[in-house]
């Protein structure tokens, strides 16, 4: 019988605390998820318990108790863990197979029929017997972490360590992520950590610990959790007072409104912890473009895109129309091709085959890309923009890359800066920001040039819940009161709800393309937008 | 202009904020140079000499007393060959002379004698420049019939120091190195950082983006070069300049940009820091010892010296020393100028091409 105590840890880094006075159990089989935003010390507190980093407090597992790594030397052998961030632990020019031997002979496993069958199994598992000879940097984001969790499986641990696996995973592996888990738990017994961003994820664990500012706030089944928060929680009407937060599906209020109840999800869990924790979460504001030029219907308009990376086919005849005042979710798989698409109508990468027009313009070469750059904003994955300039800084330097007169541009600053709500940070360096912050100020040097289009590329990976529902806020304001077109891919399948068309892609080519609620309308049994996108996923027919 | 400015503004800052970076360059600029002007020394200082006298002093006593500072140190007796030699082996000692019991009766007697010298010749520079000292002294008390004197002149560098030459070439070296790694850096960071293709994105001719990054570094250069004439050169080792420090500095200019060209080529082709630091490395090394920075051009094979005219670094050696050592006027440095702005119009245009085209 193998048990996991934890004992008021703490652990300090460089002089400040990630996590304090942490306490948690877990036993045999279970699955116990860690939430919370970035930063709030899910993965120190994961650290500790690994044995991989120094702490105050007590951990006992499987009847050894340990204070320290060296301690935890000897449990070693039954502890596994898988660090945060995709394909950290893998080797690029290794294949699949080698991958497993080389964690094998680490962990100084007997190579024996055992052994064999055991790592037959977990390939099955993970559905990579056919990749065994490709090499690891050449597989797809989730058949990484799949490859990932099963070499960190490979020793049998007994307690297993996951830090955000199924972040920046598409649905459908990490559907197969949670199948692994699964069947490891029954099969072996095995206790398993692990943090997530997804709240459906959560809903499935046995026992979910809500993280905050680096202490536990809460802990209990999802279903437990929602009851705390229940009469906090409302149909959207607007607030009033402080103690309240309106986001476009619900109303969350500390004193009672006569609004309806509405049934909370985990997500009114860290709204209600800030109202509590008397955050102040201001409100995003947008006023009307300055520019008077009028915006074409149709902004962009791309028919039999094609772009091909030697014998692979990354974008097959892809057409698609991007209409102003019109926020348009590009989803699918992890390369699915959805970067390399747009890429592709950027500029960034030649475009193979197929006709592009832009504002009514054919594009033919970069020449005539020149002049419509000042009409494209664009926000890459990870948003980092210049770290070693302050924000002040670097949206000076963007307004003078664009040519905007000085007076105007520091007023456009000032304006954005108080709108989107980072005006105390305008002297600070971006990775100062907090994730959300960042985030908006990203997207706010993507928009001092006032454009028409606007390029968003995974923007909301790793940002908190909060954080969340104010950048699709934002969004929203933007497309109503700028009438702009918005291009958006992301991993999170209940974003797609807030998009008003999406276009699916598998494989490079697109699958669906059609309004929001047209899709409900044909899928009535489904519950939230991930059962479509799985419905049209697993689907091996046709397309 | 004014996108011009802000981009090179950003690269100073860019710069001037990573300490790392700007630690690299003042050393460079400055303790590098310093290092190497002191500590390759060609010549003979301080050796550690040691001798066996067996013949009961006279002679021996005579020429040892003429090894002294700063060539040698005092001499050291040992009373056997076997144990001279134990210490020259254990690198104690560097040179050991043996005066064998007859060697002043045959002096005396045949007006010949013979000195046993022992040489560690690893170091085989200093251990032949002591040797030549050895053979001075004893060529002294040698009654010869050769009627011929030697009256020798040094030019250019009238103390034959050779620490001035090797701080200079060391700073023309650094200067190279520096030009290529800088700007390669402002490129391959943005690639790092993911900003290249926001950098791609905006709404200006590239020609003007890599125009702007690359002169900003050249700015840090000469800033460099400004430190090391200044402080290292004309500071410590007191450096006179025959020559007009004007010409030094637009020679040093174009020569930047010469690097900074090498630069924009392994800016194309890296993908991170390490891949620029390896290529640097790998370009930099021929163009250094092809330049006769380390080894003069005329002790080359035929087949290097012809090619060290392809290395801009040769023109800017022979021009910065002329300018310093010769003193040579300004249009008589037409050659060393024709020859550090063809080299470096074609680098700089071969490298400005091949970014371009991630443009």
């Amino acid at each position: 019988m193998a048990d996991l105590e934890v004992r008021n840890v703490t652990v300090v880094h460089r002089k400040t605390v990630a996590i304090k006075n942490a306490s948690l159990g877990a036993s045999e089989s279970e699955i116990v998820g860690f939430i919370g935003a970035d930063g709030a010390g899910k993965s120190s507190l994961m650290h500790a318990i690994a044995g991989v980093r120094r702490f105050e407090g007590e951990i006992s597992f499987d009847g050894v108790v340990f204070g320290s790594p060296k301690e935890a030397e000897k449990l070693k052998p039954s502890i596994g863990l898988m660090p945060q961030g995709i394909g950290l632990v893998l080797y690029k020019n290794l294949t699949v197979s080698e991958h497993l031997s080389f964690f094998s002979k680490i962990r100084n496993l007997k190579e024996n029929s055992t052994l064999d069958a055991y790592r037959h199994r977990l390939l099955k598992m993970a559905g990579l017997e056919r990749f065994t000879e490709r090499q690891a940097g050449k597989l797809s984001g989730g058949m990484m972490q799949k490859l990932s969790l099963i070499c960190t499986l490979i020793h049998r641990p007994k307690l297993l360590i996951l830090d955000e696996p199924t972040t920046g995973v598409d649905p459908l592996s990490r559907r197969e992520l949670w199948e692994i888990l699964e069947e490891i738990r029954e099969n072996e017994g095995t206790i398993i950590l692990m943090s997530t961003a997804y709240m459906q994820e959560a809903e499935k664990m046995d026992r979910v610990y809500l993280f905050d500012s680096g202490s536990i706030i809460a802990s209990g089944t999802a279903d437990e959790l929602k009851k705390t928060v229940k009469k906090y929680v409302y149909s959207p009407v607007p607030c009033e007072s402080k103690r309240c937060i309106c986001t476009d599906r619900y109303t969350y209020s500390l004193d009672s409104l006569k609004a309806q109840h509405k049934k909370p999800t985990l997500e009114a869990l860290f709204f209600v912890n800030a109202l509590r924790r008397n955050v102040e979460i201001p409100p995003i504001k947008v006023s009307i473009r300055e520019s008077t030029e009028p915006i074409a219907p149709v902004v962009m308009e791309a028919k039999g895109l094609t772009k091909r990376f030697g014998s692979f086919v990354a974008n097959d005849h892809i057409d698609m129309e991007l209409r102003s005042a019109e926020i348009l979710g590009l989803l699918g798989a992890n390369g699915a091709g959805k970067t390399t698409f747009i890429k592709m109508l950027l500029g960034l990468y030649p475009i193979d085959e197929g006709e592009l027009t832009l504002f009514g313009k054919p594009i033919k070469s970069a020449k005539d890309r020149r002049s419509l750059k000042t009409r494209i904003g664009y926000v890459s994955q990870r948003f980092s923009l210049y770290k070693d300039m302050t924000v002040r800084e670097n949206l000076l330097y963007f307004a003078n890359m664009h040519n905007i007169d000085t007076q105007k541009a520091s007023r456009r600053m000032e304006r954005y800066a108080h709108e989107l709500g980072f005006e105390s940070y305008m002297d600070s360096f971006p990775k100062e920001l907090p994730l959300g912050i960042n985030q908006r100020f990203s997207i706010a040097a993507a928009l001092l040039h006032e454009p028409v289009v606007l390029f968003l590329d995974e923007p909301t990976s790793g940002v908190d819940a909060i954080a969340r529902s104010q950048f699709w806020q934002m969004l929203r304001l933007l497309k109503k009161r700028w009438g702009i077109a918005i291009l958006i891919t992301t991993h999170y399948m209940s974003e797609a709800e807030y998009c008003d068309r999406i276009v699916l892609l598998k494989e490079g080519k697109k699958i669906v393309d059609d309004k929001v609620e047209n899709l409900h309308k044909k899928h009535p049994k489904a519950e939230n937008f991930e059962d479509i996108f799985l419905h049209y996923y697993e689907r091996n027919n046709e397309f | 202009m004014r996108v011009f400015l802000a981009l090179v503004t950003k690269e100073l800052i860019g710069f001037l904020r990573s300490w790392g970076l700007v630690a690299v360059v003042l050393y460079s600029f400055t303790l590098d140079i310093y290092i190497t002007g002191k500590g390759i020394e060609m010549q003979a200082k301080n050796i550690a000499i040691g001798y066996v006298d067996e013949t009961g002093g006279g002679m021996s006593k005579k020429i040892l007393s003429r090894l002294h500072a700063p060539e040698f140190q005092k001499p050291v007796p040992f009373m056997s060959t076997k144990e001279l030699s134990k210490s020259i082996y254990d690198r104690e000692i560097m040179v050991g002379l043996i005066f064998e019991s007859d060697f002043e009766k045959n002096l005396e007697k045949r007006d010949r004698a013979s000195v046993d010298i022992l040489l560690d010749s690893i170091a085989a520079t200093q251990s032949f420049q002591a040797l030549q000292y050895l053979q001075n002294i004893l060529f002294d008390y040698s009654k010869t019939d050769f009627p011929v004197e030697l009256k020798i002149h040094k030019l250019f560098n009238q103390n034959a120091n050779t620490s001035e030459f090797m701080a200079m070439a060391e700073m023309l070296s650094v200067i190279t190195l520096l030009g290529v790694v800088l700007t390669a850096v402002v490129f391959v960071r943005e690639k790092e950082n993911g900003t290249w293709d926001i950098m791609l994105l905006m709404p200006i001719d590239p020609r003007l983006i890599i125009l702007a990054k690359s002169f900003s570094q050249v700015l840090v250069i000469m800033g460099g070069v400004t430190i090391a004439t200044g402080i290292v050169l004309f500071g410590v080792f007191d450096i006179t300049i025959n020559g007009s420090i004007a010409a030094f500095f637009l020679l040093s200019f174009f020569y930047a940009f010469t690097s900074a060209g090498i630069g924009l080529f392994v800016a194309a082709v890296s993908k991170n820091m390490l891949q620029v630091a390896q290529l640097s490395i790998l370009i930099m090394m021929p163009l250094i010892f092809l330049s006769g920075a380390w080894t003069p051009i005329h002790a080359m094979h035929p087949l290097l010296q012809d090619l060290s005219l392809l290395s801009p670094l040769r023109y800017y050696i022979e021009g910065s020393e002329s300018i310093f050592f010769r003193g040579t006027g300004f249009f008589d440095l037409w050659n060393y100028f024709a020859g550090v702005i063809i080299l470096g119009s074609v680098l700089y245009f071969y490298g400005f091409r091949k970014i371009g085209r991630l443009f």
